[in-house]
């Protein structure tokens, strides 16, 4: 966090709020493809940019987002708000993150239409479809390493992967799987590390 | 009174909706029985909510406001579905602020990450076969801008929005200029 302040240059709190808003009005304006273009727009800044937080730290802020209710992206800005300038922090983040949308969508309301008929409008669109799974591919090989700690950790993602793609088990189940897997992987690397030092 | 309707019933979808299109089913149930909106909408504009930028569940609140009540109901019904975010969503922020370090988060978490992969996996698998396939025929046109932004954003590091603004002129001129045929 101190990092993030004093490289930018900033050293009021206003000025770290600002931040927050402008960086989160501009992610508003790029989500294309639902809540995972964000992530993904996070990673690029925070994670590979400005090294603000690792990649270990955005997926548990995603996973912790996506099994509360809501709009995830929303959870997804206020916990990260929160984390980098407490409530108010959040609260700017989802602002900022909510209204670029409002304010196109409000604006194509007025003749969607014409919009939605349009020859140009949709060739545009059609190329921007065309860039949201590249882009959270992108950010999913990143994200790879930084999830698999143990080898265990694959499994977990093959079942994961598996029960949202044939079952659409919802993401909160998903998510406890994950909270049991860990407390059974950790119980079980420690066990070992604490044998292999008894044994040696 | 309107305003008010519009903020409970989106603040219900929130709260009992996990986003993205999950939530059609309680939107439509919502916008319908109050006549804010047709059918024929609420297909409209979970494809227009798609292609522009924002959440579904945000963009769907937006429009069926704007029907029902103008921008003063947009900003009802926005409040609304951001209740969760505004208020459990907070708690579990600063209860996971003081947690994360913790022993057993940690354990947790382990588990938890991977999990998370997998769904970002998965969904990455479904979004692939909806852009990238037409009705089972492949999308050559489409795949050949995934392929580019692939590179520009894996190799080159290229920011996002510039990718999405250069998809947007590729789309243009391919699907525009050239006439290549979509399935829209």
């Amino acid at each position: 966090m101190n990092i993030y302040v004093t490289e930018v240059g900033y050293t009021s709190k206003v000025g770290k709020y600002g931040r927050l808003l402008l960086d989160f009005i501009r992610f508003g304006c790029f989500t294309f493809g639902g809540g995972w273009s964000i992530i993904a727009q996070m990673r690029q800044l925070y994670v590979e940019k400005q090294k603000v937080i690792t990649d270990e730290e955005l997926l548990d802020l995603t996973s912790v987002a996506k099994s509360l209710p809501g709009v995830m992206i929303a959870n997804v800005a206020m916990l990260y708000g929160y984390r980098m300038a407490g409530l108010l922090g959040g609260l700017v983040c989802v602002f900022g993150m909510v209204v670029p949308p409002m304010v196109i969508l409000i604006g194509i309301s007025f003749f969607y239409n014409a919009f939605r008929s349009s020859y140009w409008v949709m060739a545009a669109m059609e190329g921007m479809q065309a860039a949201v799974v590249p882009i959270i591919a992108g950010a999913a090989l990143g994200m790879v390493k930084g999830s698999i700690k143990y080898s265990p950790c694959v499994l977990v993602a093959a079942a994961s992967f598996a029960l949202y793609t044939f079952f659409q088990v919802s993401a909160v189940y998903l998510v406890l799987m994950g909270v049991a897997a860990g407390l059974l992987i950790g119980e079980y690397y420690e066990r070992k590390g604490a044998g292999g030092h008894g044994a040696a | 009174m309107v305003l008010l309707e519009l903020f409970w019933s989106f603040l219900l979808i929130g709260f009992s909706s996990f986003g993205g299109l999950s939530m059609i089913p309680q939107i439509s149930d919502q916008v319908l029985s109050h006549g804010w909106m047709t059918a024929e909408q609420v297909t409209d504009i979970v494809a227009i909510a798609e292609m522009t930028p924002g959440p579904l569940g945000l963009n769907c609140a937006t429009f069926a406001g704007m029907q029902a009540a103008g921008i003063p109901g947009a900003i009802a019904a926005n409040l609304g579905a951001l209740t969760p975010a505004l208020t459990l969503c907070a708690v579990a922020a600063a209860f996971f602020n003081r947690f994360r370090e913790s022993r057993i988060m940690q354990r947790i978490l382990v588990g938890v990450r991977p999990a998370c992969l997998g769904m970002v996996l998965a969904v990455l698998v479904n979004l692939a076969g909806s852009t990238y396939l037409k009705q089972g025929t492949p999308h050559y046109a489409a795949m050949g801008i995934g392929l580019l932004d692939l590179v520009l954003v894996v190799k080159c590091k290229v920011s996002i929005p510039v990718v999405i603004l250069l998809s947007a002129g590729l789309g243009l001129l391919l699907f525009g200029v050239l006439g290549i045929p979509v399935s829209w």
